[in-house]
């Protein structure tokens, strides 16, 4: 546990509370105030991740995420103040892992940075574990033989009625189920006035798998039609 | 006096009279009086409403009375003359005297007509004389001059009145008539039997020294002994010759020489108008009174018998100055009483109003038939009496032709021959008019009403119909009508003109104005110019037509939102001008809404930014708060830091709040819109928020249909609606109360609304959607300010409806969505 991680923000305060905040949790931190400077510090191979800020001098964070994606093949948290979709999606597609937004959660930070580490350390590629027989979506994967679901490598503890739920939506990733449809699946009766017992689970599957509860990756609500498990890359 | 004058000038005077007794007894009676304000005003319209009716009565009558009086005495011999010795009835009596004077002289017979024997009793007109005298019809003065000569006139036998004895001496009566003193002098054949016939003594002295005096240039008469001075008038037959000396003063009895039609005197002596042998030598003299006086003789049977020719026409020319001079009198005291209107004018209205409420009674059918009575009244007897257009014809033919001055005259005779009518007319005019400006459209009494209400009604239908076809057909379809109409019309006038032509210039007739050519033709051809231009307008317009319709397409497509594609008409359009304005408001719309884009843009751009920098000093402070609480700090030193990490976080909440709330104003909200069921919405925000209300110390009622509701929205944003809502309602009802979920559907809306008791007293008059509005005015809850307006504004972006209702304390937010009925069924299936 001693990654090198790189905190790129043209605000010294935050790079040094994320920094004290990390090393806090045993990881090795180095410190960039503009692109630039990102772009000099990231071809050292010490460092394992890097967090950046999108609104910074002389390089911003996206163009000099496309430069650091030329150079590396390394985990990559955007920071930033920019709270819309679009600017998250808009992130993502630029090559992020993740995205973040200010004011963080340092918690949730660390939980983020520990997760996409994992991914990128500790677990084999996708391909690998696609191949044998597992379902992989993100930081989750799914086997369906066993029936059970590991996040980040960790398997998660759920009950007999989660772990149906989770089947069925890990299954059919993006597919949109109705509460009615999930417990007629997953209890095998007919359903009747069934939302909050189906939420109910819902919630408790998000706090097991989520690393915010409150705004899920994985497990999400289309309000007024029913819940979906998201496909992430 | 005309009787005609008489009769008609009593008919006004009558109704006057009984008017004003109504209008009075309506004045002081019982019930009248109360209904206006000040007994005052209402003297004053009674009295401004009577100076007006008997103004314009007196006005018009005068009017009336003395054209008419002007019209029918235009003719041959208008008595225009103060002096009745110079009017031509006077000299026309002078020459029938001076002929019978001459027949005595000659020893013929007396027979002139008219004669001057006693007994008969003249009382006709002077219009019929003048008349007779026309229609002796003299066509020439030799013929007339033939006619002297043999000393008789031979009329046709019901002209001549009883025919009298023939005599040879003047009549008693001549003797008696001191009108006209005569000398007559018969022509010497030998000296015995010249005879001497005279009505005054020493009559040839009294003449002659009449005369020498004259030739003695003693002009004034007056100073003569003999001569009277009220006689004036004086004429001299001698050696074929008539001299006259009238007013002391030598009259030129023949000018020119030659008798012709204009000749003032009808007497021998001209060139053309030699006396016959047997009157050589016969010298007359006469002297007419200057005021001749009526006389009357007893018969021997008792009878009274008179003639007074002179007496007549001075009587009536008289008379006819006193009946203009009565005219005027009334024109000015009617004037006069127009301006005491005029000066009353305002408070007349009442009075107007009066009598207007009395008129509305009146069905229009009766209206109707009134004035066509009216009208009938006035016109009829003109048109009807064979001696109006006899006299109309008779008084234009002998000029050879009707002129247009003839047919006017003619016209403007039929109208006023009966012209009490026409001022009948003139009131009813005034009392429809009046009851047209006071009474309402609907108010007005139709036995037809129904009748006429079902064919407005069907009009209206039609018209309705025809403007749902577009404008350019209709204006093709009425310009196609027109311009067949126009073409008929140019076809008839065109015929018109060929005949027209024909006749002036083929037929050998010349152009001779008839009634048919004045009246039809001739104005047909004037209407052709208009015609044709109204034709070459006509088929212009095809071109403005199509304008029409460009110009039409164009203002909808501009309504549909093309802003960018401009209207170009042809450089002589008529509408082009219009059309360039047309797309100047185009291109300022353009302009607008561009301008409008980018200020929206910018404002957007702006609050991001403000975010932003909100954002970045805010994330320090939650951090080193986080960090801070970590750190090993005095137990108030915690308590502080605590306070700071939750009130960062309540400012974190406040900041995101106001950015959605902004974009939202700016129309800036990005919305995924998608057919959900409002229903399930619902019962996922309850059951996501069951923990927080299983917290609160508030039962949350639910109310929803078993049924799904489809609308459409954006899903996660109504969900903040709800999230907010029943946040809301948590936050702010009273400990222990009831909070009311409700979703109800009508055929076309779905209406859910979230109900709860407040805490605090609601004040009143407050938008609780406003930005940072609460219920109580202390801010010190955790709550941003802005969850209704964002839960207003969420909505609004969704495409529904949010309100809020208080009633006491009672708090309702309702939020409506328009229902898709297609998509429930397709559910359900």
């Amino acid at each position: 546990m001693n990654e090198c991680i790189l905190i790129v923000d043209d605000d010294p305060e935050i790079v040094a509370a994320i920094a004290i905040t990390l090393e806090r949790e045993g990881y090795q931190v180095r410190r960039a105030y503009d692109g630039l400077q990102a772009l000099d510090q990231c071809l050292d191979p010490a460092v394992k991740l890097i967090l950046i800020d999108v609104m910074m001098p002389k390089l911003d964070g996206l163009s000099a995420l496309l430069r650091i994606r030329e150079r590396r093949n390394l985990p990559v948290i955007v920071l930033s103040a920019k709270s819309e979709d679009t600017d998250k999606i808009l992130g993502l597609s630029m090559g992020a892992d993740d995205y973040v937004t200010k004011p963080y959660n340092p918690q949730e930070l660390v939980a983020r940075v520990r997760s996409q580490l994992r991914r990128y350390t500790a677990l084999g590629d996708v391909h690998t574990e696609t191949r044998r027989g597992l379902i992989v979506n993100g930081r989750l994967s799914y086997d369906p033989a066993g029936r059970v679901l590991r996040a980040d490598g960790d398997e998660v503890k759920l009950t007999p009625t989660e772990t149906k739920i989770v089947d069925l939506l890990i299954r059919h990733p993006g597919q949109i189920f109705p509460a009615e449809e999930i417990y007629r699946r997953v209890w095998n009766e007919d359903a009747f006035s069934c939302e909050n017992t189906v939420m109910v689970h819902i919630r408790r599957i998000r706090e097991k798998i989520e690393l915010n509860p409150k705004e899920p990756d994985y497990v999400k609500v289309v309000w007024g039609i029913g819940y979906k498990m998201e496909q992430h890359g | 006096m005309d009787t005609k004058w008489n009769n008609t000038d009593k008919d006004p005077g009558e109704a006057l009279e009984a008017f004003v007794a109504e209008e009075v007894r309506e004045a002081m009676g019982t019930g009248g009086a109360a209904k206006l304000l000040r007994p005052g005003g209402r003297v004053k319209a009674l009295a401004g409403f009577l100076a007006f009716f008997l103004g314009m009565t007196l006005v018009l009558s005068s009017l009336c009375a003395a054209g008419d009086r002007i019209v029918w005495e235009r003719g041959p011999s208008p008595r225009w003359e103060w002096d009745w010795q110079e009017t031509d009835a006077f000299r026309d009596e002078v020459s029938r005297y001076l002929r019978e004077f001459l027949a005595i002289g000659a020893g013929g017979e007396v027979d002139s007509y008219g004669g001057l024997w006693a007994g008969y009793d003249n009382t006709y007109s002077i219009v019929q004389e003048e008349a007779v005298r026309g229609w002796l019809g003299f066509g020439s003065a030799a013929e007339a001059a033939t006619a002297v000569d043999m000393g008789m006139v031979t009329l046709s036998e019901q002209d001549v009145p009883a025919k009298p004895e023939e005599k040879q001496e003047p009549d008693a009566a001549y003797q008696a008539d001191k009108n006209v003193l005569y000398f007559i002098e018969s022509a010497p054949e030998t000296e015995a039997e010249r005879k001497i016939y005279t009505n005054v003594e020493n009559g040839r002295d009294f003449f002659l020294e009449a005369e020498r005096l004259r030739y003695e240039n003693v002009i004034d008469w007056s100073q003569v002994p003999q001569v009277q001075k009220e006689y004036n008038f004086f004429l001299t037959f001698r050696d074929g010759k008539v001299s006259i000396v009238h007013n002391g003063q030598d009259v030129d009895v023949y000018a020119g020489g030659i008798y012709t039609g204009d000749s003032q005197w009808f007497v021998p002596g001209y060139d053309n108008f030699p006396i016959s042998e047997e009157l050589e030598g016969v010298t007359v003299c006469m002297a007419v009174r200057q005021t001749p006086i009526r006389y009357f003789r007893t018969e021997q049977n008792g009878g009274v018998t008179s003639y007074n020719g002179f007496y007549h026409i001075a009587q009536q020319v008289d008379e006819n100055w006193q009946f203009y001079r009565t005219q005027l009198w009334l024109f000015i005291s009617g004037l006069l009483c127009l301006g005491l209107w005029g000066l009353l004018w305002k408070a007349t209205g009442p009075a107007n109003r009066k009598i207007a409420s009395w008129t509305a009674h009146v069905w229009t059918e009766v209206r109707f038939l009134l004035v066509l009575g009216c009208a009938a009244w006035t016109f009829l007897p003109g048109l009807l009496g064979m001696d109006m257009i006899y006299e109309i014809l008779y008084s234009s033919y002998g000029n050879g032709g009707y002129s247009f001055v003839d047919w006017g005259m003619a016209v403007l005779r039929l109208a006023l021959v009966n012209f009490p009518g026409l001022i009948a007319l003139y009131w009813l005019w005034w009392l429809l008019r009046n009851d047209h400006k006071y009474n309402p459209k609907e108010a007005r009494r139709s036995l037809l009403r129904p009748f006429l209400g079902k064919l407005q009604a069907l009009f209206r239908f039609l018209r309705a119909r025809d403007l749902k076809r577009p404008v350019e057909k209709r204006l093709a379809r009425n310009h196609a009508a027109g311009l067949a109409a126009l073409g008929l019309l140019a076809l008839a006038e065109l015929a018109n003109l060929y005949a027209l032509i024909y006749q002036m210039f083929f037929s050998g007739l010349g152009l001779y104005l008839d009634g048919e050519i004045l009246f039809i033709q001739i104005p047909l051809a004037l209407l052709g110019i208009p015609l044709f231009a109204a034709l070459l307008r006509a088929w212009k317009s095809r071109g403005l037509a199509r304008d029409i319709a460009a110009l039409a397409d164009q203002v909808e497509s501009v309504r549909a939102g093309d802003l960018e594609r401009p209207l170009v008409l042809p450089e002589d359009a008529d509408l082009r001008r219009t059309a360039e304005r047309l797309n100047d408001i185009q291109a300022g719309m353009r302009a607008a809404v561009a301008e409008q884009t980018r200020s929206e843009r910018m404002k957007v751009e702006l609050v991001s930014n403000v975010s932003h920098d909100l954002k970045t000093p805010l994330t320090s402070i939650l951090s080193y708060a986080e960090l801070l609480r970590q750190e090993d700090l005095p137990p108030a030193a915690a308590d502080y830091a605590k306070i700071i990490d939750q009130k960062a976080q309540r400012l974190k909440t406040m900041v995101e709040d106001v950015f959605e709330v902004s974009k939202a104003a700016a129309d800036q909200l990005p919305v995924h819109l998608e057919r959900l069921d409002l229903n399930k919405l619902l019962r996922q925000t309850l059951a996501d928020m069951d923990g927080v209300i299983q917290a609160s110390a508030l039962t949350v009622k639910v109310e929803l249909p078993e049924t799904p509701v489809m609308i459409t929205a954006d899903g996660k944003r109504l969900y903040r609606v709800f999230q907010n809502l029943l946040d809301n309602a948590l936050r702010y009802a009273l400990e222990g109360s009831r909070v009311y979920l409700r979703l109800k559907t009508t055929e076309s809306a779905a209406e859910a609304s979230v109900r709860n008791t407040s805490r605090s007293e609601l004040p009143e008059g407050v938008d609780f959607t406003a930005r940072f509005v609460r219920g109580d005015a202390s801010r010190t809850d955790g709550g941003s300010g802005l969850g209704l307006s964002i839960a207003k504004s969420f909505t609004e972006a969704c495409g529904g409806e949010f309100r809020v209702e208080t009633l006491a304390d009672l708090f309702t937010a309702i939020v409506t969505f328009p229902v898709e009925e297609t998509g429930e069924r397709r559910l359900e299936r």
